[in-house]
């Protein structure tokens, strides 16, 4: 009660930075939200040219009210050929809703476009490699957690500075050894570089996480007779899972977002979404509303993956120095 | 339940009947992940520097293979045009990392008074820093076109100057500052995050005890704010330094290194020089050089990142 | 104290880490500088040299004691 009482007056006199005045709270959330709807704005604008259409998304001057169409989506999942008025007008009623609007601007659909092939491509490349790094990290994170290793910092150093490197350098070589092992523009080629350049971030998170697991589980364990594997089964694996998930998902981001060796060393079969879609062209030039409409859909896993993620992005940043 | 092992004679024993020792796991569980970066770093690396002795030239590999000594190095290290591509790449390093400070160190303070909902705005702006930077890149262009963009239009409304008289990406004296800003629009919550942390790792009772020595908040400010944010600042800036000087793929879709050669980055001359004009053993040592001063770098960071951790 | 023990105290002395290490990373930075900076291409070309020997010697002197 007289701790409940005391509390106003201490805050009333407080004005440094530790208890901000609800004046300096107002004004400093005012400022942040500001920046908030500033910096989020240009996706917004990306989102809503997606559901432009061709004219709308090229007007001058810029467009902020429009007709929502669906043609932008349309016409990223499909290849359409131009024909005649009357060629239109002499084939059967369009079946379906996306074949109306494709008609609507004197076009067919003649076929679906790459991009399907090319999501799929991220999905199994990401995955992948996702898969790869965490198991490869958590193995080597857990040696170099619990075990005396000969020279482990140094080991660590060159583990994390092969994640350091430009990777416009690092593609010179891997592209002749790739032509070398014909793995150029393959999927395998490109999971084998992204977990390799992704295990170093997971090995070094990993490692954060695993030495946060008090030892003593463990050696309880061990002295209840489980084998070392077991211990690190059964009792180290399910204590990690959060920070294993964690891992995961920025190993898929990165694997996701990665553009300079996609491009170097992929042209076609193995290609992913982020060097296909500057190349969406419709009719003279870039089709935007198709462009946003891929950038939309590419974009929309990583910001659900920001909100799960959000408490261990620092971690995550600074591979794992700072936890909070 | 399985029995317990006490008397020590037996458990040696035990061990060898259970399982590996731990020095065989140590090693067999490290292993995969050193062969499978020798494989795909260090091979390559040392393969590397071995054509960079060599006039390698894929585009005319009829031409027999001769080794040139250090004739490549010195190529590039007496080569003006390499020289000013460095130049413009520490520009863009500079200015960016140090206009990402300003707000990122800006946007910790005011986050850090903790407002209702500052968890939710946090969020909204960590975004951009979670995109591909290819895709950034490549939507910007959009946004900064003269005439459809919106960004010109938005200018022209607050200054009066016509949205289509300006060209963010095509003209020479706007071009390195259209690179910052959307560099900077990318990655000044990266420098947020971390000096968020910093903030946060200082105690509340050293405020407490300025606060009875009646110093201002100004003073506080500079003698124990920065000062305790510091390493964490650290961190951050040589971080965004050395992934801006090794910067490819926002700026190879936003400007393509033009106008001209205005924001061509040494990574995007790298590139040229490698992949397009096909020059292997020129741009394998042209890499190197890139290679030892990330690696140089990548020691300081990583001190700094044993500084910070034993906070 | 015997002269044996001293000498090694000497010599410990002069091994330790944290002097060497703020020289290479000082011989680090000031090639970066040197490759980067707009003004003498004599230092520009004699910068990549400067760099590697810091990063070696970085790398050999972290492993002194400290």
């Amino acid at each position: 009660m007289t701790a409940a009482a005391a509390k106003p007056v201490v805050r009333s006199t407080a004005h440094s930075i530790v208890e901000a005045t609800p004046r300096a709270r107002t004004v400093a959330g005012g400022l942040v939200i500001l920046y908030a709807v500033i910096t989020i704005l240009p996706l917004l604008w990306i989102v809503a040219t997606a559901f432009k259409s061709q004219s709308d998304a090229i007007a001058y001057p810029p467009k902020v009210l429009f007709q929502p169409t669906l043609e932008g989506y349309v016409n990223l999942f499909t290849v359409r050929t131009r024909q005649t008025p009357d060629f239109i007008a002499k084939l059967p009623p369009p079946q379906t809703w996306y074949d109306r609007l494709v008609r609507q601007r004197d076009m067919v659909i003649a076929g679906p476009s790459k991009v399907v092939p090319r999501f799929v491509n991220s999905l199994i490349i990401g995955f992948g490699s996702t898969f790869l790094a965490v198991f490869l990290g958590t193995l080597a994170a857990y040696a170099f957690s619990r075990f005396r290793i000969p020279l482990a910092d140094d080991l660590l150093f060159f583990i994390l500075s092969t994640r350091m490197m430009p990777p416009v350098a690092v593609a010179i070589p891997i592209y002749l050894m790739y032509r070398e092992l014909n793995l150029t523009d393959t999927r395998l080629g490109m999971i084998l570089l992204y977990t390799a350049v992704n295990v170093s971030l997971a090995v070094w998170l990993l490692k954060g996480f695993i030495d946060e697991i008090p030892r003593e589980y463990e050696e309880a364990a061990l002295v209840d007779g489980y084998t070392r594997l077991q211990a690190l089964r059964k009792v180290v694996l399910p204590q990690a899972v959060t920070g294993i998930a964690a891992t995961a998902i920025f190993c898929l981001i990165f694997s996701w977002n990665e553009y300079a060796f996609a491009v170097l060393l992929t042209s076609g079969e193995a290609q992913t979404m982020p060097p296909f879609i500057p190349f969406i062209i419709g009719e003279g030039g870039q089709d935007w509303p198709a462009v946003a409409a891929a950038t939309t859909l590419f974009v929309v896993p990583i910001v659900l993956f920001t909100v799960v993620l959000r408490k261990h992005l620092l971690r995550g940043i600074t591979f794992g120095a700072v936890r909070k | 339940m399985i029995p317990r092992v006490s008397e020590p004679a037996k458990s040696r024993a035990a061990w060898r009947v259970r399982g590996l020792s731990d020095r065989t796991i140590a090693w067999l569980f490290i292993a995969p992940t050193i062969t499978l970066l020798l494989a795909i770093n260090i091979f390559p690396l040392v393969w590397m520097i071995r054509l960079s002795f060599t006039n390698l030239n894929l585009s005319m590999s009829y031409l027999p293979l001769r080794f040139v000594g250090l004739d490549n190095f010195i190529d590039i290290l007496t080569d003006e045009e390499v020289w000013i591509r460095l130049q413009t790449t520490a520009q863009f390093v500079i200015c960016s990392v140090a206009l990402q400070v300003v707000i990122g160190f800006g946007l910790a303070l005011l986050i850090n008074r903790q407002f209702r909902g500052h968890s939710f705005w946090t969020t909204i702006i960590l975004l951009p820093m979670m995109l591909s930077p290819a895709v950034v890149g490549n939507f910007w262009t959009l946004l900064l076109q003269p005439q459809i963009g919106p960004f010109n239009s938005l200018i022209s409304l607050f200054t009066g100057v016509p949205p289509s008289s300006f060209s963010m990406t095509g003209q020479v004296a706007l071009a390195p500052w259209t690179i910052v800003l959307v560099d900077t629009w990318m990655w000044a919550p990266y420098v947020m995050l971390i000096c968020l942390a910093g903030l946060r790792s200082i105690p509340d009772y050293i405020y407490e005890a300025a606060e009875v020595d009646r110093a201002s908040p100004w003073r506080q400010f500079w003698s124990i704010t920065l000062p305790m944010a510091v390493p964490f600042l650290m961190l951050a800036v040589l971080f965004r330094a050395i992934e801006n000087f090794k910067m490819f793929d926002m700026v190879n879709l936003l400007t393509s290194g033009g106008p001209g050669s205005t924001t061509e980055l040494v990574s995007i001359t790298l590139k040229r020089a490698a992949f397009e004009k096909w020059r292997t053993g020129y741009s394998s040592a042209l890499a190197i050089i890139l290679f030892v001063t990330v690696f140089g770098a990548a020691n300081i960071y990583v001190k700094a990142l044993n500084k910070v951790k034993q906070r | 104290m015997s002269d044996s023990a001293a000498a090694k105290a000497g010599l410990s002395r002069w091994f330790r880490r944290g002097p060497w290490e703020n020289g290479a990373m000082i011989l680090i930075g000031g090639g970066i500088f040197m490759l980067v900076q707009p003004w003498s291409i004599d230092l520009y070309s004699y910068s990549f040299i400067t760099i590697l020997v810091g990063t070696i010697g970085f790398m050999i002197v972290s492993h002194f004691p400290e």
